[in-house]
């Protein structure tokens, strides 16, 4: 791995963090599971033109209007393949709430803190700045998203 | 702290509703000079005063002095011993000013120093006062009860005043917790009732007398004093004040004495001390300061075994003595505050802990953020910090009493009864749904529709405000205004009633300030100036607010010089906006709006006033974002009209909806001025293209077009209207056609030069859904089409904001969601019209003019002609006037049959007579007793054509459509007033009905074509007279050249000079006249022998003038096909 490390924003991960963990393309990554306010499969989004190219577009939740962000586009990897796996996931934000769309949803783990490490500047093609950190598993990598980042303009 | 307290809160309210109204009650009192209106100065008083009676009672001494001298001088004026000139109500205005902006920040109030306007008041006070009087009004007494406590500090002159009506005086000692909290009263609302029967001097709450830790704790009280003096007996008192004897004392001269204190000490008698214990732990409350003074109370609360916990409601209570206590401790750090708290606070908590079960002992640990604030409490100087910090913290939150807003009580009554109603239908909505009813669904559905659209209403209503909240400030600011200015002002204010959103009401504020400070500062001339232009030395500036249009419009209108437009413009030229040229083009009305311009500013010297550099435009930005729009309407000399338009409210808007592509769009109303579809067959001709722009011709002004999908860049589709399937669209241009070329795979074959120029001939667009949607609309100086796929419903729309990724939008304002669930985005127009880079109104107003003067010139260059109109039984007809001989009704027994013809005997000949039908697919005649005929000469012979009447004459432009209905002895048809006219060919007629009349062209045709042919050129831009003309011509034999106008005709001449015998012409065309191209010839050497015959509809004679100084050689009116050939044939040397 390469030894350069990201600088990190936000709150360290804690153990005991529970982690929601997705897929980006092949890429797994996790958010702390106390930031999402729900996760959903509503995909009659209203396209913005001339928004940014990463955002979807925005859709009516609950009489709230939310912006969906293709969170693979967001993190420079490629546009979320329609798929029937893809969701939505709500967090909230600066008062906001706003929906990362990810192909595919999988396991809540919980983070150790021992298993931690600095996030790489070039994870898997990946921008570090968007990373806490990588946690590694029995099976793969997982990637700590720094969702405030993540969602910064 | 504080401003938890309720009661502070309210009074604080009710201060500023009072402070709200004394403005213009005080400059009504100005106006009325010497004959005041009592009830208006009692109205001032009672406000100044009861805001005094308050802040005694809240601690709060800066605002009670100030308050205090207010009233001292309104008592003045009242009493009719002072006359309120403006300078004095200067001064009080001032005051009150003052005093709201320290109730806008009640916590710093105590700290202020307001002697610069107690000292003004003061001195108006003493002014009208004798000397000994005056001495009074500075002079503070101190009242000592029998008891030996005293009550500090009372303004001798109001206790003289008192004396001097023979009033009494009492000092009267309600206990804040037996006789107010027990029998759940408010202080304020206590003053208040007070105030009905006579007059607080002053108020306090003595802390003296609360008692000290080793009193017997249940008979302590907390004595809230009140000066007061009524007219009242004292054995009437105890009734009045609802107290025991023993609270009420009535002064006496010997109970008072000279004080040594002067006003701002008077708090200092009150008591407090500043070495806090150091048991901090044991204090339960959250807040810093509740928590100081807990911490002294909980020793002794635990010494007395009786109350364990401090529960959160009695914070509340113990906030009352706070601002007190709080200014004590950073002033005065004294002594034994401490105790009385504790007190305090002991008695409340034994009220309220003894109904409970005793408890054990609870010690509550502080939190650490409270900790960090009672440390400091130790030094003086940390005392300071730490009421300043309690202030700057909470004065950012609380500072202004937002939050709270008076609702009529017949409108909430209103908004419970619709709550009911909607619970009810909706527990029918719910039953119909269980029992898959579908009627009662649809009945309870309309109900819940019906009632959610008032419950909108009533709702809407609440956050209604009367405009006069903003009106009522101008009054002032003109006063002001003016007097800084030496001008002298009237302000009429009309409709002051209607009401706004309180969104909008506070948001016009500024640039309505803006737009009446211009009036005053630049409309309003100086007296001696509107004195020597004839008009009265006072000004009138008309604030005025209606209804119209569901708007509300305000108009501001002055009598002052008005706008020179002329002046406007050739600032806009020295800053740069426009050049000379552009403003030279510019209307009256064009220049004036110049001032709507960003960076525009005409002040010549920049006041205090206005012109700071920032202009007009600011004010309409800020109005854009409300949707409000500005018109500006000005005679120089005579003053000027700005109109507002406001919408009513901002959360729900009423909008279009309209649709690009796959979504929905909301278009606001009041941004619509209309919808228009230009329907398939019309789009070539309406819509055009200037430069690269595309505008539409809408009433004969050109109006831009913005196509929404690629100002937007939205992927434009569009439905096939065979198939249905959805193709991405390839038009470039609006007025572009879609290719017929469009493959089943939805990409187009090719795009080649072939198919642009194909389409150039004929217009193609044959489908109703090929028609283009414009809706119009308009936004601040910009107003332009929006090209949509298509319009759908309005609708009103709830405005939701969007998020901060699409922040950086600007097309949008904000999104809605629809019917279906769908978000829809609503569109910012003028947002828009920057991103399509839409020129503004002005430069749209000078293409529009461009445009009509092309439609002028379009105008000329059509032929004009003189027609005979007639009927033909059911049929329009129309027939050159100047073949025209005579009209003639004969009696139909006149008509003779000779050989199978019609004849009538004329003149002394036979006059055959035709109808139309007898050539051409028309209707028969019908049977009548008189018969109209048209006599025409052709070939110097008469014929006459039988018509129906009536018959008239007319003078229209020619636009013939030669195609349509045309057929043998019709030209064609057109359109006259509103009727599809056959233009008679009476040369066909005849032609057809008698041929052997043109045996001699045939003979002469024949004739040529043995000798060699005679070519002619023959110009006109007239597709119909062009085809007429040429017929005649090649009727005779002759061999026609044709141009479509004058450049062409002189092109081809040029190169073909050596066929060419003859040059004939029309006049109007486009490109180049007939003068200028006969100009041309005659002055080229080497084509200057050509002769030219001009063809005109009308010769004037300044046309025939015109046309023999160029040298034209004849002149022939079209369609007199005999005449012409004669000519031609003179000019030929045939």
């Amino acid at each position: 791995m390469a030894s350069k490390t990201a600088t990190n924003t936000g709150t360290p991960i804690e153990s005991n963090t529970e982690l929601a963990t997705f897929y980006i393309g092949k890429a797994l990554c996790g958010i702390d599971i106390l930031s999402i306010q729900e996760i959903n499969k509503h995909f009659e989004v209203t396209t913005v033109p001339q928004a940014p190219d990463y955002v979807v577009g925005v859709l009516n939740l609950r009489g709230r209007i939310v912006t969906i962000l293709d969170l693979g586009k967001k993190l420079g990897l490629s546009q979320i393949e329609k798929d029937k796996r893809n969701r939505n996931i709500i967090v909230r934000s600066q008062d906001e709430h706003i929906g990362l769309m990810v192909d595919a949803i999988s396991d809540v783990v919980t983070a150790e803190k021992d298993k931690i490490e600095p996030a790489p500047s070039n994870i898997s093609g990946l921008k570090g700045r968007f990373f806490k950190g990588v946690m590694k598993t029995k099976s793969s990598l997982i990637g700590i998203l720094d969702i405030e980042e993540v969602l910064k303009d | 702290m504080i401003e938890d307290d309720e009661i502070l809160q309210m009074y604080i309210e009710e201060s500023l509703e009072h402070l709200s109204d004394i403005e213009s009650d005080l400059l009504t009192i100005e106006g009325d000079g010497e004959n005041i209106d009592i009830d208006i100065v009692n109205n001032v008083f009672r406000a100044a005063h009861s805001i005094k009676g308050g802040a005694g009672f809240m601690g709060l001494t800066t605002i009670k002095g100030l308050a205090h001298s207010l009233e001292n001088v309104l008592d003045l004026v009242r009493n009719k011993e002072l006359v309120p000139t403006p300078n004095r109500i200067s001064v009080l205005l001032k005051g009150f000013d003052k005093l709201e902006s320290l109730m806008n920040d009640i916590q710093a109030s105590n700290d202020e120093d307001v002697s610069e306007y107690v000292d003004a008041l003061a001195n108006i006070t003493k002014s009208s006062l004798t000397e000994e009087q005056q001495d009074m009004v500075t002079n503070l007494l101190d009242l000592t009860l029998a008891d030996g406590r005293v009550f500090p500090a009372v303004s001798q002159y109001s206790i003289e005043q008192a004396k001097d009506d023979g009033r009494y005086i009492y000092l009267v000692e309600y206990d804040l917790i037996q006789d107010i909290q027990r029998k759940s009263r408010n202080p304020i609302e206590l003053l208040e009732s007070l105030e009905k029967t006579g007059t607080i001097i002053d108020s306090r709450i003595d802390f003296d007398s609360v008692g000290t830790l080793g009193d017997n704790l249940l008979s302590t009280r907390i004595p809230f004093q009140i000066l007061f003096s009524s007219i009242l007996e004292p054995d009437m008192a105890g009734t009045l004040f609802d107290l025991e004897d023993q609270y009420i004392h009535v002064v006496t001269d010997e109970m008072l004495s000279i004080s040594n204190a002067t006003e701002d000490d008077a708090v200092a008698a009150m008591p407090l001390r500043t070495d806090i214990e150091p048991e901090l732990e044991t204090t339960p409350a959250k807040m810093a300061t509740i928590i100081e003074q807990e911490a002294v109370i909980s020793p002794k609360l635990v010494a007395t075994q009786k109350v364990t916990t401090v529960t959160p409601n009695i914070q509340k209570e113990q906030i009352k003595a706070n601002p007190v206590a709080i200014k004590n401790i950073s002033q005065e750090k004294e002594v034994a505050v401490k105790q009385n708290i504790a007190h305090v606070n002991k008695q409340k908590e034994t009220s309220k802990v003894e109904a409970q079960a005793k408890q054990q002992p609870v010690k509550v640990k502080p939190p650490v953020a409270a900790r960090k604030k009672i440390e400091p409490v130790a030094t003086e100087n940390d005392i300071n910090d730490f009421t300043n910090e309690g202030d700057s913290g909470n004065a950012m939150n609380m500072s202004k009493p937002v939050g709270s807003l008076r609702v009529n009580v017949n409108l909430l009554d209103t908004l419970m009864n619709l709550a009911g109603e909607l619970v009810l239908s909706r527990n029918q909505l719910i039953q119909g749904i269980n029992s898959s009813n579908a009627k009662a669904t649809e009945l309870s559905s309309q109900r819940i529709d019906m009632i959610t659209s008032e419950l909108q209403e009533a709702i809407m209503r609440t956050r209604m405000q009367p405009i006069a909240n903003v009106f009522n400030k101008f009054t002032r600011v003109v006063r002001d205004l003016s007097q800084e200015l030496g001008k002298s002002i009237d302000l009429v204010i009309e409709g002051k009633e209607v009401e706004l959103d309180k969104t909008i009401i506070e948001a016009i504020n500024d640039p309505l300030t803006h737009l009446v400070r211009n009036s005053v500062d630049h409309g309003i001339e100086l007296p001696q100036v509107r004195e020597a232009t004839g008009k009265k030395a006072t000004g009138k500036i008309v604030l005025k607010a209606f209804h119209d249009a569901g708007q509300v419009n305000i108009m501001i209108s002055d009598d002052g010089k008005g706008l020179d437009p002329d002046k406007i413009a050739a600032a806009a030229v020295k800053k740069g906006l426009m050049t000379e040229q552009q403003v030279s083009e510019l209307s009256a009305k064009e220049r004036i709006d110049l001032i709507l311009l960003p960076g525009f500013s005409t002040a010549e010297k920049v006041t205090d006033v206005s012109g700071r550099g920032v202009g007009m435009d600011v004010v309409v930005t800020n109005l854009a974002k409300l949707g409000g729009i500005i018109e500006i309407e000005s005679k120089t000399g005579k003053g000027t009209d700005i109109q507002i338009k406001l919408p009513l409210t901002l959360a729900i808007i009423p909008s279009q909806i309209i649709s690009v592509g796959n979504e929905k769009y909301a278009i606001p109303q009041v941004n619509l001025d209309e919808l228009l579809r230009i329907p398939a067959a019309q789009v070539k001709e309406r819509i055009e293209k200037v430069g690269d722009a595309d505008v539409v011709r809408l009433r004969g002004n050109l109006l831009p077009l913005l196509n929404l999908s690629q100002v937007l860049g939205i992927k434009k589709t569009f439905v096939h209207p065979d198939d249905g399937t959805e193709y991405p669209d390839q038009r470039e241009s609006i007025a572009d056609r879609r290719s017929s070329r469009t493959g089943q795979n939805g990409k187009r074959e090719s795009v080649n030069s072939e198919f642009v120029l194909e389409r150039k001939g004929q217009d193609r667009r044959y489908r109703a859904s090929s028609a283009i949607n414009i809706a119009v609309v308009s936004a601040g100086a910009h107003k332009y089409g929006l090209v949509v796929d298509e319009l759908r419903d309005s609708e009103e729309i709830v405005v939701k904001p969007l998020g901060r990724h699409l922040k950086k939008c600007g097309g949008y304002a904000g999104a809605t969601i629809m019917g279906d669930g769908r978000v829809a985005l609503i569109l910012d127009v003028s947002n828009l019209a920057q991103m399509g880079e839409l020129t503004t109104m002005a430069e749209a107003e000078r293409t529009a003019k461009a445009a009509r003067a092309a439609e002028e010139a379009r105008e000329k260059a059509l032929d004009k002609a003189s027609l005979l109109l007639f009927k033909n039984g059911p049929e329009h007809c129309a027939a050159p006037l100047n073949l025209v001989e005579r009209i003639e009704r004969i009696p139909v027994s006149s008509i003779e049959h000779v050989s199978g013809k019609k004849v009538v005997q004329y003149r002394g000949g036979a006059l055959p007579l035709y109808e139309l039908s007898q050539v051409s697919n028309v209707s028969k005649l019908p049977q009548t007793e008189q018969q109209e005929i048209i006599v025409f000469t052709v070939k110097g012979k008469e014929l006459g054509l039988m018509v129906t009447p009536p018959v008239d004459a007319v003078e229209i432009s020619l636009d013939i459509d030669d195609s349509t209905l045309k057929q043998v002895g019709i030209n064609g048809s057109m359109i006259i007033d509103g009727h599809t006219t056959l233009l008679v060919d009476i040369f066909d007629v005849v032609k057809t009905l008698n041929p052997s009349w043109f045996e001699n062209e045939k003979l002469a045709a024949a004739e040529m074509e043995e000798s060699g042919q005679k070519v002619i050129l023959f110009a006109e831009d007239s597709a119909f007279f062009r085809n007429q003309v040429k017929g005649f011509m090649t009727d005779e034999g002759y061999s026609v050249i044709t141009a479509e106008d004058g450049e062409i005709a002189w092109n081809l001449l040029k190169e073909r000079h050596t066929e060419i015998d003859l040059v004939v012409t029309d006049l109007e065309m486009p490109n180049m006249d007939g003068f200028e191209l006969t100009s041309r010839i005659k002055k080229d050497p080497a084509l200057s022998h050509f002769k030219v015959i001009a063809l005109t509809s009308l010769a004037s004679d300044a046309h025939v003038k015109k046309g023999k100084e160029v040298g034209i050689d004849e002149y022939e009116i079209k369609l007199d096909r005999e005449n012409l050939m004669k000519l031609i044939r003179r000019y030929l040397n045939l």
